[in-house]
């Protein structure tokens, strides 16, 4: 059916259009749902660290209904590697396990399942989970092998791929490698089989779809679906300014490099053309660290930052992304590793900064567009913790915790979002529940709050970052991190400030505060704690051109002092009745430089 | 949620000591919906049969809007309100009032009691937001302000063991302080509490001595769950309200007394049951979007008389929303996860609640083209202000309800009776410029693509609660309520594959008649972790029989009220897991005469991995089973009404003019029925449309209704 210029073709297929999209939403959304309530850790059962997708027969992402930004644009790559390696041989009733970066998976610790969905003997799409696991069998206990000088010394399982149920019955092999390898097996086989579970339900969910429309219908729809996409994609970048612009940034040292990381992206947007390119081949080669990027998280975190400045929302699918081309070279740090380098810490700290370095390199277009960079985190209070736990017998533990704030940016409309995580889930996960971890491990928490004064200071300002202390109860404990924004603190825009800078110690049990590596791992007995401060996000604008009133709440509810208030926005309070404070109108004017002669 | 059928194999049934049977079997039971535009009233006479009508609502003053109603209802039975209201035995109450006071920021200045090193749990919430790619979006405000928030020193972990201790100093000058700002209430909820309460019992009575007239809610007391982000803003939400609701019901019972009513006023709750409204005043969270829980009381009532299923699909359509809960094996869904607003930016109940899943899609939902030239519907609805275009009180954007008006469904001469004239032209005009003219449609196809779309979401609403329950909706029964519910329910079955779907003949006040059916029901939950492999058997029993204890005094304050009660249905249950799950799954427990039955354990441990298995298609049964949060539901029973309501009772009413309605893309003449001239048993064919003062029923082609023996209409979406 032909489409006309002016958008839909015919009364049926808009309406089909709506209703099947909905319908593929809702098909993602079980999943999800599926995958939530059933696992066993806390990293996917409390905070979500997942995405659910849906792949054509050709390997384009169809839908990826509330999925990390960081595992957004990796389905078709997923989907890709299990045509190459299994070809004619797939199957119904076949289930793939990859998470192989090599070929197209973010990093080892992220474990995708994939169910291809038969019609009548016709693959027509592919249910894929994927779940970031508690551990993954690296050579030390995290999922962040930040000393990893390849793949050899990180040590994960790697999985190309691999066919991990024929017949829906598991491939028993795997299944004992897994469980010899991996850290609390029993924790693993349960977040591995909600993981599947999630994959079989959308598997059964699609069937139900191609019985009711029948592959033809269908067929057309996907192309239409993605034409439909790339049109809203064509209209938000027709409103962006046209230019191009390179911004730099650098993450913190890491070990094996002192000077830390430089993160370069060029960005060009041409709303003419409607399309939007993000350019990575400028980086430096890959390192003999954990901080490469793998292709699928270069691609997503360039792709991320775009969605993330458009001016609205799209449907997350390859018509969307064929707006946004993203440049990427061979051997390249943020670009397609070599077979050797080590991915492990590809979704996270490198791809943050990637993110904030694009999405603030469009600030320099124009006051209305572009973000400050978001609040780096990856510090003990989001590290992997692990030991045995005496109440329960002395059973081997191992979770990464999601405890720290981290402040989103501010945009040219809008403070940052409070609760942020980072840039790379873009507030899309959940956060620990207090009592849900003190109960599931032997840890006590003292204090989360936000921090007073560490945001990024702004017309619109970053969300502050906070301060988590936390411990072991009853027997030492591995806490493993990778702290970004001590160093390098995330930048502001457009005369926007950075937050107080990220910082990570240790309090011992006789009082003495101690300093520790940013980046690594350290053993905690009880009465230790760990402490971690910071982690706002960057301003947007000028401080002293913020509303008066917005900085007079955020004196009053304690997230900026009085000091910072008149230093820093150039906003002067004084009670006022009820002893609430108020704007002291006339020294603010002073203050600001406003007072009219 | 209890059932008598289902209940009383689990349960034990008991007749109360004391009860006598009282004048509330033989009077009038008078019940109350006060939505945000209309007050439902439902009386139900000494013979049990019903009746209904609507007044206006006024915020400011609920018994106006209860007055109107009952002014219409009482010179039908032609008497006065004083006269009605004196042979009034009960009268159940449910409001948006305590919803509105929210909205409207008319709740009392509150106070937030946090553990030392917490004081951001109502700010943070769980985490997550709906898009990650919009940077436009404001972050919300925390339920209490940070500002109004205290840090108490004292730890309790989780074990239940104290960490630091409670400092009677420190507290002292906390109370202090909250009294200087002029707080009315105090929200006190610490870090795991609902094992442990000794900090918020020191801090209570501290507060007491320092402030006796503070109104305060203690969490481990209100909603004793783990996770501490749940149970602050549950406990947060309710000690706001307690001044208001307080002054609420205050006013409230002096106006009724002074119309002459002598009864029990009880207040309908989330819950779906009611209570007396000296336990509200004291939980009044659970007054919280009362009105929503109650519709499938009605649905269930229903659906029993007419048709033997026991699943059940319940939705309501209204002016903004489509509010739709599951109903399994009788028991009516419930869920800890309903939100004043949205998820992510509203604030959670917290509390065990009637598991209503509610959307914007409603009649005023508001139809617009995107980008990429798709038509949309909602979530932005004109309300019942404006309203829709052909209300013609200002709204200038096409609606679901204009849509429905230009293919032909609504007659613009009989819109609620005849009391609102729609306007053809205006909605026309409106479709053809926002909608039609940009997809090159004709108006009528524009407008079948509008409705289309809306009943997509209201199909994904309602898989998202029966396939996500592992419930197939082909098997479910779907019962329609509310004004626009009867206009898709026959599209709506159709898409789903259910042959038969029932409206009942009161389906425009659904709520209203819930309350009329519903029984006064108080949850009781507690604590108590223990696994099947090391159940702990003495300790389990003590946690039901404290929880029968609780139910116990429930019913003696009951009787102390001058409630008059019948039998009461006690079901006990646990809220169970796999190891290292966190989400938990509720399986009943068979516990009678202070024990557990002789293969509890293996019961409990069996029932869990087939709703394991049912719910997410695995279990895995070599798992032992952890009980977390043992539950107790006591259900009261009142009187019922029966069902019947206006049967019939116009004899020989003669049928409409014919009119053209839109089926399958083209226009047919399609016969109008009033409904009120059929009788039991009376078959209308599609395509027809049966008009109710209330409600409009559209019957496509190869649809069918039959009036039932209860007047309610059974319909066949998949005829010959």
């Amino acid at each position: 059916m032909a489409i006309t210029p002016r958008g839909v073709g015919t009364e049926i297929d808009s309406m089909l259009l709506a209703v099947i999209s909905k319908r593929l939403d809702s098909v993602v959304r079980e999943m999800t749902h599926t995958l939530f309530r059933t696992a066993r850790s806390a990293l996917i059962n409390t905070s979500r660290d997942f995405s659910c997708s849906i792949t054509t027969a050709d390997c384009e992402l169809l839908t990826a209904d509330r999925g990390l930004p960081i595992h957004c644009a990796g389905s078709d790559l997923l989907a890709d590697a299990m045509h190459r390696f299994h070809g004619d041989t797939i199957a119904v009733g076949d289930a793939f396990l990859h998470n192989d970066p090599y070929n197209g998976n973010t990093h080892h610790a992220d474990y995708s399942v994939l169910v291809p969905v038969f019609y009548e003997g016709t693959h027509v799409f592919t249910a894929i989970a994927k779940a970031h696991q508690a551990d993954c069998g690296n050579s030390q206990p995290t999922t962040y092998a930040s000393y990893a000088r390849d793949i050899y010394e990180e040590g994960a399982l790697n999985f190309p791929c691999v066919r991990v149920q024929r017949d829906y019955q598991d491939n028993d092999d795997i299944i004992r490698m897994c469980r010899a390898r991996i850290r609390v097996p029993a924790q693993w086989y349960g977040d591995y089989l909600a993981t599947l579970g999630a994959a079989r339900i959308g598997e059964r969910r699609l069937q139900a779809l191609l019985d009711k429309y029948g592959i033809d219908v269908v067929r057309r729809f996907t192309r239409e679906w993605f034409e439909y996409s790339e049109r809203l994609a064509i209209a938000a970048l027709k409103e962006m300014p046209a230019g191009t612009v390179t911004g730099f940034g650098r993450h913190d040292p890491v070990p094996g490099m002192p000077d830390g990381i430089p993160v370069t992206a060029t960005v060009t947007i041409d709303p003419d053309a409607g399309r939007a390119e993000v350019d990575l081949r400028e980086n430096i080669d890959c390192t003999p660290t954990g901080f490469n990027e793998s292709e699928a998280c270069s691609r997503s975190a360039a792709i991320a930052a775009v969605l993330n400045v458009l001016p609205r929302s799209m449907p997350l699918n390859a018509g969307t992304f064929r707006r946004i081309d993203v440049r990427l070279r061979r051997n390249c740090l943020v670009g397609i590793p070599g077979p050797t380098v080590s991915c492990s810490v590809a979704t996270t700290n490198v791809a943050d900064r990637v993110i904030s370095v694009t999405q603030a390199a469009l600030a320099d277009l124009g006051p209305e567009v572009g973000l400050a960079e978001g609040g780096m985190g990856m510090g003990p209070g989001m590290g992997v913790i692990s030991g045995t736990d005496a109440r329960r017998g002395g059973a081997p533990y191992i979770n990464q915790l999601f405890l720290s704030v981290y402040g989103g940016p501010g945009s040219p409309r809008q403070d940052g979002w409070t609760a942020f995580g980072v840039p790379v889930d873009g507030g899309l996960m959940y956060r620990d529940s207090i009592e849900i971890v003190e109960q599931k491990y032997p840890i006590l928490v003292d204090e989360l709050r936000l921090m007073q004064d560490s945001e990024g200071a702004g017309t619109h300002r970053g969300a502050p970052g906070s301060r988590v202390t936390l411990g072991p109860t009853d027997g030492p404990m591995t806490v493993a991190y990778v702290t970004d924004g001590f160093t390098n603190p995330s930048r502001g825009v457009r005369g926007g400030q950075e937050p107080l800078r990220h910082d990570t110690f240790v309090r011992t049990a006789s009082g003495d505060e101690i300093a520790v590596p940013k980046i690594g791992q350290v053993e905690l007995n009880p009465g230790d704690r760990i402490i971690e401060v910071g982690g706002g996000g960057g301003g947007f604008g000028a401080p002293d051109a913020r509303d008066p009133e917005r900085v007079i709440s955020d004196v009053r509810n304690g997230l900026v002092s009085r000091q910072r208030a008149r230093e820093v926005y150039k906003v002067a309070c004084v009670d006022g009745p009820g002893r609430q404070l108020v704007v002291d109108e006339v020294e603010t004017r002073e203050l600001r430089g406003t007072v009219e002669e | 949620m209890s059932s008598p059928d289902s209940g009383a194999a689990l349960g034990s049934q008991a007749e109360v000591r004391g009860a006598i049977p009282g004048p509330m079997q033989h009077g009038l039971r008078v019940s109350v919906d006060t939505g945000g535009t209309f007050t439902d009233v439902v009386v139900s006479d000494s013979n049990g049969a019903l009746s209904s009508a609507k007044g206006l609502t006024r915020l400011d003053d609920a018994w106006a809007g209860i007055e109107e109603a009952l002014e219409i209802l009482s010179a039908e039975g032609g008497l006065t309100v004083r006269g009605l209201l004196t042979n009034c035995t009960a009268i159940s109450y449910a409001t948006t009032m305590a919803t509105n006071a929210i909205l409207t920021g008319s709740i009392a200045k509150t106070a937030f009691i946090t553990t030392q090193g917490f004081p951001d749990i109502l700010t943070l919430r769980h985490g997550g937001r709906a898009d990650p790619f919009d940077f436009a979006l404001p972050f919300p405000d925390p339920y209490i302000p940070r500002s109004l928030t205290f840090e108490l020193p004292g730890r309790i972990n989780a074990r239940g063991l104290e960490v630091k201790p409670f400092e009677p100093p420190e507290a002292e000058r906390i109370c202090h302080q909250v009294s200087e700002l002029g707080c009315e209430a105090v929200a006190v909820c610490l870090l795991w509490s609902h094992v442990n309460p000794a900090h918020e019992l020191a801090f209570a009575s501290v507060l007491r001595e320092s402030a006796p007239e503070m109104a305060m809610t203690l969490s481990h007391e209100l909603n004793p769950v783990i996770r501490e982000y749940a149970r602050a803003s549950s406990t947060a939400l309710d000690a706001s309200l307690k001044p208001f609701m307080q002054r609420h019901f205050n006013t409230l019972t002096e106006a009724l007394t002074g119309a002459g009513f002598r009864g029990n006023l009880l207040a309908v709750t989330s819950a779906g049951g009611c209570l007396p409204v000296e336990s509200i005043v004291e939980k009044p969270i659970y007054s919280i979007a009362s009105g929503p829980s109650v519709a499938p009381v009605a649905a269930r009532t229903y659906a029993r008389a007419d048709v033997k299923t026991p699943d059940v699909v319940v939705y309501d359509t209204g002016g903004t929303s489509f509010d739709v809960t599951l109903i399994r094996q009788g028991q009516i869904a419930t869920s800890r996860d309903r939100w004043l607003g949205d998820e992510f930016t509203g604030h959670l109940l917290g509390i065990s609640a009637v598991g209503v899943h509610s959307i914007g899609a409603g009649g005023g939902s508001i139809a617009w083209i995107d980008d990429g030239g798709l038509p949309r519907v909602g979530p932005q609805s004109a309300g019942s202000q404006p309203g829709p275009v052909c209300y013609a009180r200002g709204g200038t954007r096409p609606t679901v309800t204009d849509a429905a008006l230009i293919c032909g469904y609504l007659d613009p001469e009989y819109f609620l009776g005849g009391r609102l004239r729609l306007d053809v032209d205006a909605a026309r005009a409106a479709l053809d410029t926002e909608i039609a003219q940009p997809l090159g449609l004709s108006i009528e196809q524009a407008a079948i693509a509008v409705l289309v779309v809306a009943d997509e979401a209201m199909v994904g609403a309602i898989r998202e609660i029966t396939v996500n329950q592992g419930v197939d909706p082909r098997e479910c029964l779907l019962v329609a309520g509310g004004g626009a519910g009867g206009l898709n329910v026959v599209n709506i079955g159709r898409e789903l594959g259910c042959e038969v779907a029932l409206i009942p003949r009161s389906a425009g006040t659904l709520s209203a008649v819930g309350a009329q059916f519903s029984d006064l029901v108080a949850d009781f939950s507690r604590s108590a972790v223990m696994s099947t492999i090391e159940f702990d058997t003495p300790r389990a029993e003590d946690t039901l029989r404290e929880l029968d204890g609780a139910i116990d005094d429930f019913v003696s304050g009951l009787a102390s009220s001058g409630v008059v009660v019948g039998t009461i249905d006690r079901d006990f249950a646990v809220e169970a897991r796999y190891p290292d799950q966190v989400w938990d799954l509720k399986v009943p427990v068979q516990f009678a005469g202070g024990r557990l039955g002789p293969d509890a354990v293996d019961q409990i441990a069996t029932r869990f991995h087939e709703v394991h298995h049912r719910t997410f298609a695995v279990s895995d049964q070599s798992l032992p089973v952890e009980c977390q949060q043992w539950t107790g539901c006591a259900t009261v029973h009142l009187p019922k009404p029966s069902l019947a309501m206006h049967l019939g009772g116009e004899q020989d009413v003669p049928d409409r003019e014919a009119r053209a309605a839109w089926f399958g893309g083209e226009p047919v003449a399609t016969r109008v029925v009033t409904g009120s001239g059929l009788r039991a048993d009376d078959v209308v064919d599609g395509p027809a449309i049966i008009e109710e003062v209330t409600t409009t029923i559209v019957l496509p082609p190869r649809s069918s209704a039959r009036v039932t023996s209860v007047g309610s209409y059974l319909i066949t979406t998949f005829g010959a």
